[in-house]
């Protein structure tokens, strides 16, 4: 490598490989086409059914053939509610913009790992918004937090931020598309023809819908420049096409044909669902939830027994080998990590 | 086992532990290795139970950016994977860092030595902005250096996105001797200047073999400052009297860079008065700094496998000094002989010890940032 030889052209070699965007995990790790979304969700769903029919079979034969399990279309009805739960909570605790659209995303982003069966986006929806004002640099301790929601402990915050983290993959940073329609508001204020009330009103049109695009899977399919110029073109499509002159001369056409998916996506999906809808399905929900994961049920003791058993287990078996290597005259053990898997991570805490 | 738990699983199993290799606060550090490569990583491990409020601040500022970040002179963050309560953070292992090669006396460094170093300290901190982040920790002993010479940056604890304009961050950040004056003036709007002036500080400490302005206490560090390099005029730095910390700590008259750099070339001295230049908007920024002729001018910068470093017995636990801040881990080590002549020991130091270091700049972090953020 050339790292000694600093030159003018290495420099701009690592910046011309990939914008700053590709090289995001949001471009690497949640970026899908429509078809992927659909088929994620339905083998995502598939496979919660097979595993929670067990459950139900397990804990009582034959008690599975009488439940209704949702739908992957259902899951997502009861996310997007509870997405648009996140704003309403956002304004009562007066976060930022920044969180309330990182919280969002990663409920979405939560759902795509997990089944609304297993974890209620209720629940989920707390600790992705808390987890958020974290990730954004607006931390509040979760007490305050909790006081603030009403029958939420911390405990209920808390216990599942490992879970959230885990399925987010750790990939905290998202980008978002107010921030890209902030920018094009700046760019079209050097454009002649507009006054500064005029850029005002188009960008205030346009935020809306960029909130509204966040009721939809706009931020899992497309790039938040693209998603802003959508809605930009939503507000003022005179104002979109200037915009894309200015910064693209020859592409500009291609680009605008290629927002429509997503101004359609915005103008059909972009509100909350019905309720009535939502709660029917809130109510199957109820009857169909992974019972291992209900706290008091049959199943969820068993589980737990299970995994106080294999714990257990293991610990014994640490203890002997202890003493083996005692016996043998090596106080500290066999030579480390002799299986290489990395179980002994309770050593110190 | 949930998919989630599944995934998790087969990824903590690509991984081994060997060997506990330091302990701190916050975090528990191995070194293992990839299985299946068998190439060396260090795993930290953040205890992540005792802290009330979740997950710390500082583990997810560091998860944050570095899953973000891959460039060859930033730390890799090669995988993270939990195992019950605990946050496993796998980053490519790296032999030593700069403060360790700066106190070992034995080690001779040519100039093109340094400006290699500042060549690669520059590149991975240009890429952090390029990226809109300040890192607001930058110091010899963040600046971790791998087996074939590469350096690069690592503890992101501190690190943050940049603000919009109009929004406040804490000045409480940056270990106090690489901190700038803006920052000891209470500035709460400030750029990725900050970390220029700390990268001065290492470059002009790269030279003296010594920290270049250990003050004692936060007023002693502007009295530092100023005593080497003037105290700054309103013509210097417009405005700096209005800050809200500003105090007046004196006049002093600048030492000129030559009588105590004696052997830098001016193209050095250049770049490095512009480092250091007080006024923020005109400090110079890390794209600006990698186009300076002090790069280009000769000598050319060494082979980062050429360049000086520790003799290898002290590798196997250096990397603490990355992963935790707060862990010693063979106390005086291979710094003994490295005693700076006016007795400023780093790792000793009062700073560090009795709570104007780093430790302490991040407790303060997240208070402040709690009552100042929203």
């Amino acid at each position: 490598m050339a790292a000694g030889q600093p030159s003018h052209a290495n420099a701009e070699a690592s910046s011309s490989k990939h914008s700053i965007y590709e090289a995001s995990t949001q471009y690497r790790h949640w970026r899908f086409s429509p078809e992927q979304l659909v088929d994620t969700r339905a083998s995502l769903n598939a496979a919660a059914v097979s595993v929670i029919r067990d459950a139900f079979e397990a804990d009582e034969a034959r008690s599975s053939t009488t439940v209704s399990f949702l739908d992957a279309n259902e899951e997502s009805l009861l996310v997007k509610l509870y997405v648009g739960k996140v704003s309403q909570l956002c304004g009562h605790f007066r976060f930022p913009e920044e969180v309330e659209a990182t919280a969002m995303s990663y409920l979405k982003r939560f759902y795509l790992k997990n089944t609304v069966m297993d974890w209620h986006p209720k629940n989920v929806m707390l600790t992705a918004l808390f987890l958020a004002t974290k990730t954004t640099n607006n931390p509040i301790p979760v007490d305050t937090y909790a006081s603030h929601i009403p029958k939420t402990q911390p405990s209920d915050v808390l216990d599942l931020e490992f879970l959230v983290a885990q399925s987010l993959g750790f990939d905290f940073a998202v980008w978002h598309a107010h921030r890209a329609l902030w920018g094009m508001s700046l760019d079209i204020q050097v454009l002649p023809e507009l006054t500064r009330e005029e850029v005002h009103r188009v960008y205030q049109i346009a935020l809306n819908h960029v909130r509204a695009s966040r009721l939809t899977d706009a931020e899992l399919i497309f790039t938040p420049a693209q998603i802003a110029l959508a809605c930009l073109s939503l507000a003022s499509p005179h104002l979109a096409v200037s915009w894309t002159r200015l910064k693209l001369a020859e592409d500009a056409d291609m680009l605008l044909s290629a927002i429509q998916p997503i101004k359609d996506m915005v103008v059909a999906h972009g509100s909350s669902p019905d309720v009535e809808a939502v709660r029917d399905v809130d109510r199957r929900l109820k009857l169909c939830k992974n019972p291992e994961k209900v706290m008091g049920s049959r199943a969820y003791m068993k589980k737990q027994q299970e995994a106080e058993r294999r714990a257990d287990e293991k610990r014994k078996r640490k203890a002997a080998e202890v003493r083996r290597a005692m016996e043998e005259g090596d106080p500290f053990g066999s030579e480390l990590a002799r299986d290489g898997a990395m179980d002994d991570d309770d050593d110190d805490d | 086992m949930d998919a989630v738990e599944k995934a998790n699983a087969d990824r903590q199993k690509r991984w081994a532990k060997d060997q506990k290799i330091g302990e701190g606060t916050y975090a528990v550090v191995y070194r293992g290795r990839e299985l299946a490569t068998g190439r060396k990583v260090a795993i930290k491990k953040i205890k992540v139970g005792q802290f009330k409020d979740g997950l710390d601040m500082s583990a997810i500022r560091e998860v944050k950016y570095l899953r973000e970040l891959k460039h060859q002179n930033v730390i890799e963050l090669l995988d993270v994977f939990s195992s019950k309560k605990n946050l496993n953070l796998v980053l490519e292992f790296l032999d030593t860092d700069l403060e360790l090669v700066i106190r070992d006396r034995s080690l001779v460094f040519l100039p093109a030595d340094i400006k290699s170093w500042m060549a690669m300290t520059f590149r991975g901190l240009e890429f952090c902005h390029r990226n809109f982040i300040l890192h607001r920790d930058l110091k010899p002993n963040n600046l971790l250096i791998a087996a074939n010479g590469h350096l690069k940056l690592a503890d992101f604890g501190l690190a943050r996105d940049f603000a919009d304009p109009g929004y406040k961050m804490t000045c409480q950040v940056i270990t106090r001797w690489y901190r700038p004056p803006e920052l000891l003036f209470g500035c709460r709007y400030y750029s990725t200047a900050v970390d220029i002036w700390s990268v001065g500080c290492i470059f002009a400490e790269l030279m003296l073999r010594i920290p270049y302005l250990p003050g004692e206490s936060d007023m002693d560090q502007l009295k530092t400052i100023f005593r080497a390099l003037g105290t700054p005029t309103e013509e210097d730095w417009p405005g700096h009297t209005k800050l809200p910390d500003y105090v007046p700590v004196g006049q002093f008259q600048k030492t000129p860079f030559r009588d105590l750099f004696s052997a830098a070339s001016p193209e050095c001295l250049n770049l490095l008065s512009k480092c250091l230049i007080y006024e923020p908007r005109r400090r110079i920024s890390a794209r600006e700094a990698l186009y300076h002729p002090y790069f280009t001018s000769h000598p050319h910068p060494t082979h980062p496998s050429k360049l000086p470093k520790p003799a290898d017995k002290t590798s196997a636990t250096l990397p603490l000094e990355e992963l935790d801040g707060n862990a010693e881990p063979n106390g005086n080590g291979p710094g003994v002989k490295a005693n700076p002549p006016n007795k400023l020991k780093r790792k000793l130091s009062s700073d560090e010890l009795s709570g104007g270091g780093r430790s302490i700049a991040r407790k303060l972090d997240f208070t402040q940032q709690r009552q100042t953020v929203q």
